[in-house]
């Protein structure tokens, strides 16, 4: 299983791009750290079956409109889990 | 050399004593706000891609559909998409992106500016001459500017951090926006404006800083906040849907589609309040503290409401302006959008929360520091010598107070002065206050608000109701405004008079006369032209001889005469105004056309009644555009020397005042140094040579000091530059008129420009506002300053600016209080517009300066803003600190 990073966990509140809150601790996190036990997968685009990568943080959506992997997708109405955890 | 006792900073009446004197005791804020604000000052200004991701993809998808239609469903899928985000303990929710100082590029108004040096986009902006003000800006570099590029983050415009994870989409994205974007295809069609390449050459030199069509096309206006307060979403909606039927297939069609947007457009925000109000449930089913799980649930239930019905209670109101507020700043680039008169709009809700004992005073003082942190919170993005040439990081969100009712009397109440209390207990840039002198004000609310202005936080700005009103009805009667309708306006941006409406809000049966703005942005057009540069190009006959290009054809006049100097200055000044009027009227329809006002439009009265929105003139006030200048004291102080000493003495000739400009009166320029007031500069080698003239120059009369000599002139440029302004006719064919306030321009402006006849030093920081002094160059006390800046009728123009310093010791205590408003009352009474102060030891600043983690929150008043002295760049920093310091009145 690829390793899940605080950006990307669902408890991720974002404060600036250096630095976010955990929803659950409501302590300071850093994006690029690793998730802990409590982490589970927010919903983004790279984590959608309709994602497609095609170069480094670059892809697609559903073949045809152009997209990035690290998008929120939480209010995307066409976004399908791969896999969720 | 200029020296001083106190090295490095002018003093009015004695020197200080020896400590640095701190400002008067400040309160403290409620626990709440006061840990919002600490997580404020941790955060940085952050950027993200997801609204303009959404926003282009739906606009792509509907390639043929009407624009206004098309431009309705982008938004509409910008903001159904934006991540909801809600910090721990807020009690008013929402904001502009998914971070805390959140905001994002624009690509439909400009692609170019943020894009990576190397790319061709960027290059073919920079040959225009459109980022040469970038190039002359110093941005602040600290607090929350992201001023270079570190690990994953990306530095844009030296104060905006973007994740790498997003650079390579916000490239393509602004690549889609090629050529179909405001700026690009103004761009294309103002080149059809006989003359264009003269506009080119403005931009390049920046005697024209910015075009305001693409940049900030929105802003220094007041919103209204009237219609989802009265009728709420789903009551406007209906309205709408009322109005399609009525207008379908009716001659002047536009009217079908502007309400049919309005509809479309509102569902997009109805779906953004609801996703906030869904993480608001989420956050409450993960949460374990009870009380904040209570607020978390009392939110998402306030946002429901909301996002359908009009407001039950002063907090649900306070939320719902703060919505439509964040709404409008998310549909174009927009700086100074002020939500006006909020003690006025909001005091009828407050005062029957009261009555019914829902709220009580130390909770609202509370939800009102809430809303400052909000405000504060609010960054524009845009480019570096925008955003930190102009705007020096702030937003300019002016919140007025006082003022008159509908009827003429005192608009003062107990709302207002809680939210002065708020200004003092929760001292942050966001939203300035100003308060609209007028003489039937009680006497406790103007000793409030001098409270408020001594703890040092710059506001409130001190503005005459009457000298406003005066100018309003002369500018708007023509279009239907009276003396009734000129109450309601308030202060748009930093420092423009802006008409408003009275509206009746109907709560319980009884009617509340609101005020709120009824027109569109009334600072857009010519912005800014940069004074003593062109009274240098007149003397060069043409040339701007720091790049050595020509401007203007020559003048054809010998300057053999003041006159003729005058008439050279005068025609190169129209010359500008005439390009400049029609480019950017060009601008604006690329803008009208490509990216027109929805949620802006929908608030203002009368485009709902009209079925147009603010580009089809739907407002009820459309005289809005203007000419802004800069360095006003410095043309003014340049012309009397060279009155003086050429024409009126003879002491030398105009062409060895000419090289002596250009040898910068053998001192280095201020890019050398790296200081950029007069009194920090340092003599070269040749300063013996240029010494006496130098001398005489610095000797010549100067603006503020109520000489008759300089003052004349003064008056002279007043009188025909707020004359000739009305020569000009924005893009809705009305005439414009003069703005004068310099906001930061100043300072870049002063950087491109060479030494001046007045002294001034090469590549210095101009004078700030417009009767503000050159630092250390007012004498004579501040009654002859006074009399000095009101030697013309301030009525006659949008404004006019006077910045003041003054030792916190001269107005200690309850004494100093009296005296303070006193000395206000004094210059309001003799005709004053505007009058703002820093109450400040000017040693603190120079302490702040070297240290600047210790003074985090130090604040600061620019020209019509205040600013966390961190967050300024070093132009407009020197500057403040070499402002006379006023040791006694």
């Amino acid at each position: 299983m690829e390793e899940l990073f605080c950006k990307d966990c669902r408890f991720y509140l974002p404060v600036d791009v250096f630095t976010g809150l955990c929803k659950i601790s409501k302590k300071s996190v850093i994006p690029d750290d690793s998730g802990c036990e409590k982490s589970e997968k927010s919903v983004k685009c790279k984590f959608c079956m309709n994602f497609t990568s095609e170069r480094e943080y670059l892809g697609k959506c559903m073949e045809s409109t152009l997209a990035y992997p690290d998008m929120n997708a939480i209010k995307c109405e066409f976004f399908k889990w791969i896999e969720r955890n | 050399m200029i020296t001083t006792k106190n090295p490095h900073i002018n003093y009015y009446g004695h020197q200080p004593g020896e400590s640095i004197e701190n400002r008067e005791q400040k309160r403290s804020l409620s626990p709440r706000a006061n840990t919002a604000r600490e997580l404020y000052f941790s955060a940085k200004s952050s950027t993200s891609m997801e609204f303009p991701y959404w926003y282009t993809r739906r606009w792509e998808e509907l390639e043929g559909e009407i624009p206004i239609i098309r431009r309705a469903e982008a938004l509409k899928a910008g903001f159904s998409h934006l991540t909801p985000v809600i910090y721990p303990g807020e009690i008013l929710a929402m904001g502009k992106a998914a971070f805390l100082r959140g905001s994002y590029p624009m690509p439909w108004l400009s692609e170019a500016f943020f894009m990576a040096a190397e790319d061709k986009l960027y290059k073919e902006a920079q040959e225009s001459g459109k980022l040469t003000a970038d190039t002359f800006t110093t941005m602040g570099k600290g607090g929350g500017n992201v001023t270079t590029s570190v690990g994953k983050v990306i530095s844009i415009a030296g104060k905006f951090g973007i994740r790498v994870e997003e650079m390579p989409i916000m490239l393509e994205v602004a690549k889609k926006w090629k050529d179909k974007s405001v700026d690009d295809v103004g761009h294309k069609y103002e080149q059809l404006v006989p003359g264009y390449s003269e506009k080119e050459a403005l931009m390049r030199s920046v005697i024209c800083m910015f075009d305001s069509g693409y940049t900030l096309p929105q802003g220094r206006e007041v919103i209204n906040y009237y219609y989802p307060l009265q009728f709420g979403i789903e009551g406007i909606i209906a309205n709408c849907k009322e109005s399609t039927a009525a207008v379908a297939g009716y001659p002047d069609m536009d009217r079908l589609y502007f309400f049919q947007a309005v509809i479309i457009m509102l569902e997009g925000l109805q779906k953004w309040i609801r996703n906030y109000a869904e993480e608001a449930r989420f956050l409450t089913s993960i949460e374990k503290d009870e009380k904040q799980k209570a607020e978390y649930s009392e939110m998402a239930e306030r946002l429901d409401w909301i996002s359908a019905k009009p407001p039950r209670t002063f907090h649900d109101a306070l939320q719902m302006i703060w919505i439509f507020h964040v709404a409008v700043l998310n549909e174009d680039a927009i700086s100074g959008l002020s939500p006006g008169r909020v003690g006025q709009v909001l005091y009828p809700f407050w005062q029957r929360d009261i009555k019914n004992g829902i709220i009580n005073r130390e909770q609202s003082l509370e939800m009102l520091e809430c809303m400052r942190i909000k405000f504060t919170e609010i960054d524009c993005f845009a480019s570096m010598g925008v955003v930190g040439g102009v705007l020096s990081g702030n937003t300019f969100n002016n919140l007025c107070i006082g003022g008159s009712l509908k009827d003429g009397t005192s608009a003062a109440n107990e709302l207002e002065m809680l939210i002065l209390e708020a200004g003092i207990t929760c001292d942050t840039p966001q939203p300035t206050l100003s308060l609209l002198y007028d003489e039937n004000l009680p006497e406790e609310f103007l000793l409030k608000g001098v409270e408020c202005t001594k703890i040092g936080t710059g506001y409130p700005a001190w503005i005459n109701n009457r000298v406003a009103m005066e100018f309003l009805v002369s500018n708007y009667g023509h279009e239907g405004l009276n003396m009734e309708e000129a109450r309601a306006w308030a202060i748009g941006g930093c420092l423009e008079t802006s008409p408003g409406s009275w509206m009746p809000l109907e709560l319980d049966g009884e009617i509340h006369w609101i005020p709120g703005g009824s027109a569109p942005a009334t600072s857009v057009g010519v912005h800014f032209l940069n004074l003593p540069k062109l009274l240098e190009v007149a003397l060069f006959d043409g040339m701007d001889m720091r790049t050595s290009q020509r401007i203007f054809p020559s003048h054809g006049y010998a300057l053999d005469t003041y006159e003729e100097l005058w008439k050279s200055f005068q025609y190169y000044f129209s010359r500008a105004c005439h390009i400049l009027t029609l480019t950017n009227n060009v601008q604006h329809d690329a803008w009208r056309k490509i990216s027109p006002s929805l949620i802006n439009s929908m608030l203002k009265p009368d485009c709902l009644a009209k079925g147009k929105d603010i580009g089809q003139m739907g407002c009820r006030y459309n005289t809005t555009f203007n000419i802004e200048s800069c360095g006003t004291a410095n043309l003014v102080n340049s012309l009397a020397a060279l009155k003086k000493n050429v024409f009126t003495e003879k002491n030398y000739s105009l062409n060895e005042y000419r090289k002596a400009l250009l040898a910068n009166f053998g001192y280095k320029t201020a890019q050398e140094t790296g200081s950029y007031s007069l009194i920090d500069q340092v003599p070269t080698e040749q300063y013996h040579t240029w010494k006496k003239i130098h001398r005489q120059s610095l000797d010549a009369p100067k603006f503020g000091n109520d000489d008759p000599f300089v003052d004349t002139i003064m008056k002279d440029w007043e009188d025909w530059f707020c004359d000739m302004a009305h020569n000009y006719r924005s893009l809705y064919d009305q005439p414009m008129y003069a703005c004068q306030i310099s906001v930061s321009t100043h300072g870049p402006m002063g950087a491109v420009t060479l030494a001046g006849p007045d002294g001034r030093l090469s590549g210095t920081t101009f004078s700030d506002g417009s009767v503000s002094a050159y630092p250390g160059t007012d004498k004579n006390g501040p009654y002859a300053l006074f009399n000095s800046a009101t030697c013309w009728s301030h009525s006659k123009s949008q404004n006019s600016q006077l910045n003041m310093k003054i030792h916190p010791s001269v107005v200690k205590g309850r004494e100093g209080s009296r005296k303070f408003l006193e000395l206000i009352r004094a210059y309001l009474r003799k005709g004053g517009f505007h009058v703002q102060f820093n109450i400040v030891d000017s040693r603190m600043l120079k302490q702040a300066q070297s240290d600047p983690e210790k003074y985090r929150s130090l604040l600061v008043r620019v020209a019509g803003f205040t600013q966390y002295w961190v967050e300024l760049g070093k132009q407009i920093q020197d500057e403040v600190i070499a402002r006379t310091e006023y040791e006694e009145l």
